[in-house]
């Protein structure tokens, strides 16, 4: 097993069960559960925890409601939407009409993902030039392919090749696999205009039409002009019923499926022809789609073609489940019921946008953290990290006993950690630990704080500290020192080790056995973790007048005002070994 | 500083030659560099206008390497290694025609065939006994396992994916190598003296 190095993760207060769903009601009455709440430990194995608890790095501080703030419990405001490629950052309203993916030139690679450059094909080389490799390059000129220089993929490989060697993803957008132009929706309605000219057949004869030329009008579709064609033909459908509507509405028309709700719905997400659904009913039915001009599309379920096509090639050419969910969605795509199966029909991804995003604290709305807007800039404008309020909990082994299993803590015998907590203020701040005497869970180990109460110096320039007299250093001093021999003893109610605006205290613990003869056959997963509670309260004074803090040395006691912060925090020390 | 030469100095320690010089014969138009190590016993054959970086390592302990004509041998690759099988064979390692082993990667000794215009990426693993078809392309950090059959025209990439480059570009690719071996011939400088 791996030996566990020790950590503290922070627990956020939004998940503070005694604090969910609950508003600051003064009135209501105290439930008993309340006390319960607030009496009750922290237990760092209840399921609740698995989302409450944080790595001090990644835990937020609101300045004005002076509480930590996790990932769970800010707002997220997106700054700018760029291409993680070209840098492009793309304006929020381009967003609505063109999608979430770059469209630029920027395209990855269908088969490995990895990024895909635009070139020229040159002419097939001639034997002449090979013999002279000084030959000048060909002019860069002619049909451009996008390559992949990882896994040697090109867009050859699906017949596709481009005019120009900008503005691909319009030009690849009007292309489908194969080289073939694409006809846009629009085109498709031109032709279907053409088509029901000669037709001469309104809706009602549509289902002789359909039956007369069957073959004919189950065109395959690609997705857009399926949706286009479904889109009008239903249109048409309401815009004929709606007049011929009269009296009330029946019951039968508030189903789902009826098409007074159909209509609403439909009017709802087209935003096109808005009906008074309220006096409207209908006599009739809608009539289904039949053929394919009016949106219907037959799932083709007959798979001999694949499969005739699977036996003649390699299995290199069929595609993976990964590679085909990279896949955008193609409006081109002639195949909407399941995806195809083949390496010649994926198409070049074109990448995914990613924002920069400022968080907000959800009770004040202040500002937590703001990136700058500029796409290539790293820095932020504002960006309140809990590392720069709160202190720093660091662990590390002091004394313990050595155990069967090396990296493990021998259960029943007393082990030795030393805690340092680093004051990341500038003022001098006053910590008090509360840990339950026994931790929660089925294996609860005896858990004892030498030092539960400590002041830690402010923190100071750096700078200060290495100019300052080396008498200063006298400051760095054991104080739970016994002698000079070197071999001092933690002792209960001192301080370990103090330094500039650190202090360490010990804390002993003694594991419960992993005994599990009555319970269980086996311990559940890293039940042997040793993870204690602790409750941690942080007093300091600020000067309200807004001063320079801490260079006043005779501070008027009126400007100071006192501020806590109190939180869990989890210390995860080791695992517990067998007896 | 005034000690300070002209000449750059590398944090490497100095190449020591260990173990015995194995016997070479070398077109006369090879570039390898002064500090190339090669070692064995067997021999070592390098055909017309290949080029051995610096710190390339050819082993031919365990059997004969032969590299063939245009190939570019970068640093710290390490032909002939003798893997964990550590068979002693004929032929230990045999590259064709315009085969590129970039930095880093290893090709371990025991019958093992790459073939021509095949690139072995950098610090990619080519295992014992593995045969390499013509004009593949080993992507870096890939590995092929010992006594493996690589087709050729393939593309092993994302952890020993395959799929069959169909560009048809390995005129171009060889045009483009006798390029680049006519710009490292001037810039490393050639001393074949040494280890004959």
């Amino acid at each position: 097993m791996a030996p566990l190095t020790p950590y503290t993760y922070i627990q956020c207060p939004c998940s503070d069960a005694s604090t969910l769903g609950r508003q600051a009601d003064s009135n209501s009455p105290r439930s008993p559960d309340d006390d319960e709440l607030d009496d009750r430990a922290f237990d760092p194995r209840a399921p609740r925890s698995n989302y409450s608890l944080y790595p001090l790095d990644y835990l937020n501080y609101c300045e004005d409601c002076q509480q930590i703030r996790c990932p769970r419990c800010v707002a997220e405001e997106i700054v700018t939407y760029f291409c993680p490629n070209c840098l492009f950052e793309v304006p929020s309203s381009n967003l609505k009409s063109e999608g979430n993916r770059c469209t630029r030139s920027c395209f990855q690679c269908p088969i490995c993902i990895g990024p895909l450059s635009v070139t020229s094909i040159e002419s097939p080389p001639d034997p002449s030039l090979l013999a002279a490799p000084d030959g000048a390059p060909a002019p860069h000129s002619g049909p451009y392919i996008l390559t992949c220089s990882y896994c040697n993929w090109s867009s050859t490989e699906i017949g596709i090749k481009f005019d120009k060697s900008n503005s691909i993803h319009a030009q690849l957008v009007k292309l489908n696999n194969g080289g073939t132009t694409r006809l846009t929706a629009k085109e498709h309605r031109e032709r279907r205009k053409e088509a029901s000219q000669d037709r001469l057949a309104g809706p009602p004869s549509a289902l002789a039409a359909a039956a007369s030329n069957g073959g004919e009008n189950n065109e395959e579709l690609d997705l857009e002009t399926q949706f286009a064609n479904l889109k009008s033909f239903y249109q048409s459908q309401l815009a004929d019923a709606a007049p011929g509507g009269s009296g009330l509405s029946s019951l039968n028309d508030l189903g789902f499926s009826s098409p007074t709700s159909l209509s609403r719905i439909m009017s709802l997400y087209t935003g096109g022809t808005v009906h008074n659904s309220r006096n409207k009913s209908r006599t009739g039915t809608m009539r289904e789609a039949l053929i394919s001009d009016e949106g219907l599309q037959i799932a083709s379920l007959d798979e001999s073609a694949a499969i005739q096509h699977l036996h003649s090639i390699d299995y290199s050419e069929t595609i993976t489940t990964e590679q085909s969910t990279n896949q955008p969605p193609h409006l081109g795509e002639v195949h909407p019921h399941g995806t195809s199966r083949f390496a010649s029909s994926l198409r070049p991804i074109p990448y995914l946008l990613r924002t920069k995003r400022s968080k907000r604290c959800p009770v004040c709305r202040h500002i937590i953290s703001k990136p700058e807007a500029k796409v290539a800039t790293t820095r932020f404008r504002i960006k309140l990290v809990a590392s720069a309020y709160i202190p720093t909990i660091t662990i590390r082994p002091l004394n313990i006993p050595s155990s069967s299993t090396p990296g493990t803590l021998p259960p029943l015998q007393p082990s030795q950690f030393i805690l340092t907590f680093q004051n990341p203020r500038f003022e001098t701040i006053n910590v008090t630990l509360a840990t339950p005497a026994k931790t929660p869970g089925r294996f609860s180990s005896k858990v004892t704080v030498l030092c539960p109460q400590f002041e830690i110096d402010a923190n100071t320039d750096v700078w200060d500290e290495a100019l300052k007299d080396t008498s200063d250093k006298t400051k760095l001093r054991r104080r739970g020192a016994a002698g000079d021999d070197g071999t001092h003893q933690a002792e209960a109610g001192k301080i370990w080790e103090r330094g500039r605006n650190w202090v360490s205290i010990v804390v002993e613990v003694v594991p419960a056995s992993l005994r599990l003869d009555l319970l269980e056959a086996t311990a559940k997963e890293d039940e042997d973790v040793l993870e204690i509670p602790m409750f941690v309260r942080v007093e300091w004074e600020v000067d309200v007048g807004g001063d320079d803090v801490g260079t006043a040395p005779s501070r008027d006691k009126e400007q100071t005002e006192e501020r806590e912060l109190a939180y869990w925090c989890v210390l995860g020390l080791g695992r517990v070994g067998q007896a | 500083m005034s000690s300070s030469s002209s000449k750059r100095h590398s944090i490497l320690p100095p190449i020591s030659q260990s173990g015995p010089k194995p016997p070479v014969q070398f077109s006369s138009s090879i570039t390898i560099a002064d500090s190339a190590l090669l070692t064995g016993s067997n021999p070592i054959l390098i055909s017309s206008e290949s080029v051995i970086h610096p710190r390339a390592r050819l082993d031919s302990l365990s059997g004969r390497i032969t590299i063939g004509r245009r190939c570019i041998i970068h640093e710290r690759s390490t032909l002939g290694a003798v893997g964990t099988s550590g068979r002693i064979t004929d032929k230990a390692v045999a590259l064709g025609d315009y085969v590129t082993v970039e930095v880093g990667a290893s090709i371990e000794a025991g019958d093992t065939v790459i073939g021509d215009g095949t690139t072995i990426g950098v610090g990619a693993k080519v295992g014992a006994g593995a045969v390499v078809g013509r004009n593949c392309t080993i992507t870096a950090r890939s590995e092929i396992k010992a006594g493996e059959v690589v087709e050729d025209n393939v593309v092993v990439y994302s952890n020993g994916m395959r799929r069959v480059d169909r560009r048809g570009v390995a005129e171009l690719r060889n045009k483009g190598q006798a390029r680049q071996i006519g710009v490292l011939r001037m810039m490393i400088p050639s001393n074949p003296a040494k280890f004959q």
